[in-house]
């Protein structure tokens, strides 16, 4: 299926077909993406890929019961049948009156790209890393390998819906990512970072190399000196950036709409109500220029924005997809999201992160007796229900008397989402978004991003010797 | 091949399509010959196509019923000692041409690789009359799939005022792979694989939903009860797993003997395997770098790998690039034996290639079942699920989160979560003491319920 197939489908057909048994909504999602990826191992750029996907996913709506089905094929009878098939999800036999007229929606472009990933030879690509090689290995003597992976992605999309809605979205991604051995005393380590964002071309800029090439050996080495440290319930003091997983974990999710019109979210019901502290305010926002998470226009036709989850305190607004929004009597938000053609969208995350208060970091390191900061992550995860959220700790200090003391490493801290929302302590005013390959796996791949300014939680159970 | 489908059958009103038998083997065929033809020395080519359905029901309503058919082409080039790969999931001629014109230019730019070769031919897999095949036929009507969900979430809805929903989950899949390269290989497999499964979350305090699940799974539909005339247990289960997990705690940080339930033990697993392969251990960075033939486990612990097993998920005659599989003692007594090596790895190495991973992972327990291990372990923690956590395999440290239950004298004394375990997975395996007969046949990771002692638990 190619570009022109997707502007030429029989869209009426196949959304009166999608509807003939009596469906209440139907779309289709057309997508084709272009992907690259180049490689350098053990000193060389010595690997590459060049692939594409294509094709159109047709979901039907009764109520809040999907149908969905997903063709490959550009041929019509395919695209009927994958439309028939999605409207089995309706057991009527009298068609839905649709709309006939489409009215394409028209964003700002949040994403405009000058230099086409497609238009991009190896041959601009290959010196980029084996520049981030040498930079990697010129910074530290102790470096032994480097892994360096460039990727980029070109997804053209087509909508139509039976409202009558359509639109266009042409979305880039590049993403680099970095990764160093080091040996040194008899021991090695290893760490890695990255940086993506929506963006064409203009990434390969020379900065961008120096940064993560300085900042994979410095969390490389630091790994040298690092310990577990000994658990147990403690205060813990998060750094600015990619603390941001703890609004991913502990409250994105349990915002998310699907699951508290399903009532199995801790936070069900608990909208207008206090969750944390007057002047803290958290926000999915869609509409950050380049950001990995920014969406011109969400994959159900609803313009990405900016949604502010709690307000001064309060909590204001879930994320809702097409289905939660109509049950719950709101406008979507922009959240409906899908990894491709082959998924029905959900309510997602774009680019969580909190709004910078009123402390400095320093003031609330001092005001801990002994406890933890961290600053770098690498996964994390929650239960909805429960409300329990965890993240994968790489690095870190004690602090002991208001101090950063000992480097700390590879710890799981845990905590419950309300609780700990309820128990931030402090907010600095030194917010930075983390622009690594965030990218949320629930039930499908999401790229994503998060942000914080410092932020002191009261008390998570930290993981470490007993 | 999505631009080739036939009409095959119609059954209650849902249209199926399905691709012509050969037609993805043929086309995997002209992306060989093809690549050849346009000057690379070496190419393989893998071919894959999967049908899939499911059907959700949440409470007493169809939620999401969903179809999947799709098919791709995964070239791998091998031109001037260099190494590039392209996909596309539109096997036709004119685009498979477009993709290597595009992908061998790019390849040609590359640094030359030595290591970047065909696996050694006398390695492959060797045990198939090439006449083909296609998609296995699917036995299952599309009523008897939806019944088969509706009659799993009846097994609890109505029947708990606690009960909050239920989800029950059926899904199935239809695959089949095929493998060639420019040496002659040819390998080809066919996959079928049912689940039922189902999720129930309850009311508990404090606002709190718990939720759990129970899953089956197999490659037949035999394996998920299709067919028995007795009510199904998936969500029952399910069920009172997830009432027994109302108002969980936390116990003191302190070493704790720890049972791990057959569900959750692969996950202790995992880091141990990917220690092992080539890709890491070329790298430095594995815990188990330069440990073959060492004592990395306690002395009863031995790791098989069953790949010819019938009717296991996960058996396999070969694996990615068409080496071919055999049944292996991975660990033996505690000695690892042996390392996932690829050809590129091996090469990279200078080592001979073994196998890229397992396939049906087996470890046989003495005990009768998770009771009796936990009547050995006396006093500990019964750790059901992991929620989160990590290991670094450089290191070996891990720190995972837990959910479980505190037990004493073999009784299940109350749940518990919000707690840590961490340690290195080098110490972990040495305080194994003890595993379960009762591993799991719905995954190709048959890891049974498992016991060590003296764990590090972070807690109050």
């Amino acid at each position: 299926m190619d570009l022109q197939t997707a502007i030429n489908i029989p869209w009426k057909r196949l959304l009166r077909l999608a509807l003939e048994r009596g469906g209440s909504y139907a779309d289709l999602f057309f997508e084709q993406t272009i992907y690259h990826d180049i490689t350098l191992r053990d000193g060389q750029v010595n690997a590459a890929g060049t692939h594409t996907d294509s094709g159109l996913g047709i979901r039907v709506l009764t109520g809040d019961q999907t149908g969905y089905a997903f063709t490959e094929s550009v041929a019509a009878r395919d695209m009927e049948r994958a439309a028939q098939t999605a409207a089995f999800i309706a057991d009527s036999s009298n068609p839905a009156p649709q709309s006939v007229r489409l009215h394409t929606i028209k964003t700002k472009n949040l994403y405009p790209v000058t230099d086409q990933w497609n238009d991009i030879s190896p041959e601009r690509k290959i010196p980029f890393l084996q520049e981030m090689n040498d930079l990697v290995f010129g910074a530290d003597k102790c470096v032994k390998k480097v892994i360096a992976r460039l990727s980029d992605t070109t997804t053209f999309i087509r909508f139509y819906d039976s409202e009558g809605t359509g639109f266009t979205d042409l979305r880039p991604m590049a993403s680099l990512s970095v990764s160093c051995i080091m040996e040194a005393g008899g021991k090695t380590e290893t760490a890695s970072c990255s940086r993506s964002f929506r963006i064409g071309g203009e990434f390969l800029q020379h900065s961008l190399i120096e940064e993560l090439a300085a900042e994979v050996v410095a969390r490389t080495a630091f790994q040298f000196s690092a310990v577990q440290p000994k658990g147990g319930e403690m205060p813990v003091v998060m750094a600015a950036g990619g603390s941001g997983i703890l609004l991913h974990e502990a409250i994105g999710h349990a915002f998310e709409a699907d699951f508290i019109r399903k009532s199995i979210s801790i936070f069900s019901g608990r909208l207008g109500t206090r969750v944390c502290a007057p002047g803290i305010n958290i926000i999915d926002d869609g509409t950050i220029p380049f950001n990995r998470g920014s969406i011109n226009i969400d994959d159900e036709g609803t313009p990405g924005q900016k949604t502010y989850m709690v307000t001064d305190g309060i909590l204001t607004s879930f994320l809702h997809d097409r289905i939660s929004a109509a049950q719950f009597g709101v406008p979507a938000t922009g959240n409906g999201r899908r990894e491709s053609f082959r998924f029905m969208p959900l309510p997602r995350m774009r680019a969580t992160y909190m709004e910078n208060g009123p402390s400095t970091e320093e003031s609330l390191i001092a005001s801990i007796k002994k406890g933890l900061y961290v600053d770098t992550f690498s996964n994390g995860q929650v239960q909805i229900g429960a409300g329990d959220f965890t993240f994968y700790v790489k690095s870190g200090y004690l602090i002991e008397k208001g101090k950063l003391t000992r480097p700390v490493k590879d710890v799981n801290i845990i905590g419950n989402g309300p609780a700990a929302l309820a128990d931030i302590k402090g907010v600095a005013n030194n917010f930075i978004m983390d622009n690594g390959t965030w990218t949320c796996g629930k039930e499908q791949s999401c790229p994503v991003s998060c942000g914080m300014p410092t932020v002191l939680v009261g008390s998570l159970t930290v993981g470490g010797g007993a | 091949m999505r631009n080739a489908y036939c009409s095959c059958r119609i059954f209650n009103g849902w249209r199926r399509s399905m691709s012509t038998p050969f037609t993805l083997k043929d086309m995997a065929q002209y992306a060989l010959t093809s690549a050849l033809r346009k000057g690379v020395e070496q190419v393989r080519v893998t071919a894959m196509q999967d049908v899939s359905d499911s059907f959700t029901v949440r409470n007493d309503k169809l939620e999401k019923l969903y179809q999947a058919g799709e098919s791709s082409l995964f070239i791998h080039l091998f031109a001037d000692g260099r190494y590039g790969t392209c996909s596309t999931n539109r096997p036709e001629e004119k685009e498979i041409d477009r993709l290597l014109d595009t992908a061998i230019a790019s390849t040609r730019l590359l640094a030359a690789d030595p290591y970047r070769v065909l696996p050694p031919a006398e390695k492959c897999y060797n045990g198939l009359i090439r006449s083909g095949g296609g998609l296995p036929s699917d036995p299952l009507s599309v009523e008897a799939k939806k019944k088969t969900a509706f009659k799993c979430a009846a097994g609890v809805w109505g029947t708990d005022p606690s009960l909050v929903h239920v989800t029950a989950d059926y899904s199935d899949s239809r695959s089949c792979l095929y493998i060639i390269d420019s040496q002659d290989l040819y390998c080809f497999s066919s996959d079928t694989y049912y689940s039922l499964s189902a999720e129930c979350a309850v009311n508990g305090p404090h606002n709190t939903r718990p939720s759990d699940w129970y899953v089956k799974g197999g490659i037949t539909p035999d394996a998920i009860g299709i067919g028995e005339s007795a009510p199904d247990n998936c969500a029952r289960l399910a069920l009172e797993r997830a009432l027994a997990k109302r108002a969980p705690g936390k116990i003191p940080s302190g070493y704790y003997n720890m049972v791990v339930e057959n569900r959750a033990a692969s996950t202790l697993l995992a880091p141990v395997i990917q220690a092992m392969s080539g890709s890491a251990l070329q790298q430095g960075s594995s815990f188990l770098l330069n440990m073959l033939g060492k004592q990395i486990a306690a002395s009863h612990f031995t790791l098989k790998d069953e790949p010819h097993l019938p009717n296991e998920p996960g058996r396999r005659y070969f694996d990615s690039e068409g080496l071919a599989t055999k049944p292996r003692t991975i660990i033996e007594n505690g000695i690892l034996n042996l390392y996932f090596l690829s050809t590129y790895f091996a090469g990279k190495m200078q080592m001979t290639p073994t196998i890229e991973g397992p396939s049906v992972l087996q470890l046989e327990g003495c005990e009768k079942d998770l009771h009796s291990l936990i009547q050995k372990a006396g006093k500990g923690v019964l750790v059901t699920g992991f929620n989160g956590g990590n290991c670094n395999g450089t290191t070996g440290d891990f720190s995972y989160g837990i959910e479980g239950f505190l037990f004493e004298n073999g009784d299940i004394l109350r749940p518990l979560n919000e707690m840590i375990i961490s340690g290195n997975m080098k110490d972990l395996w040495l305080r194994f003491l003890s595993a379960a007969d009762d591993a799991l046949h719905y995954s190709a990771w048959q890891i049974p319920s498992l016991l060590f002692e003296n764990i590090a638990f972070a807690g109050l």
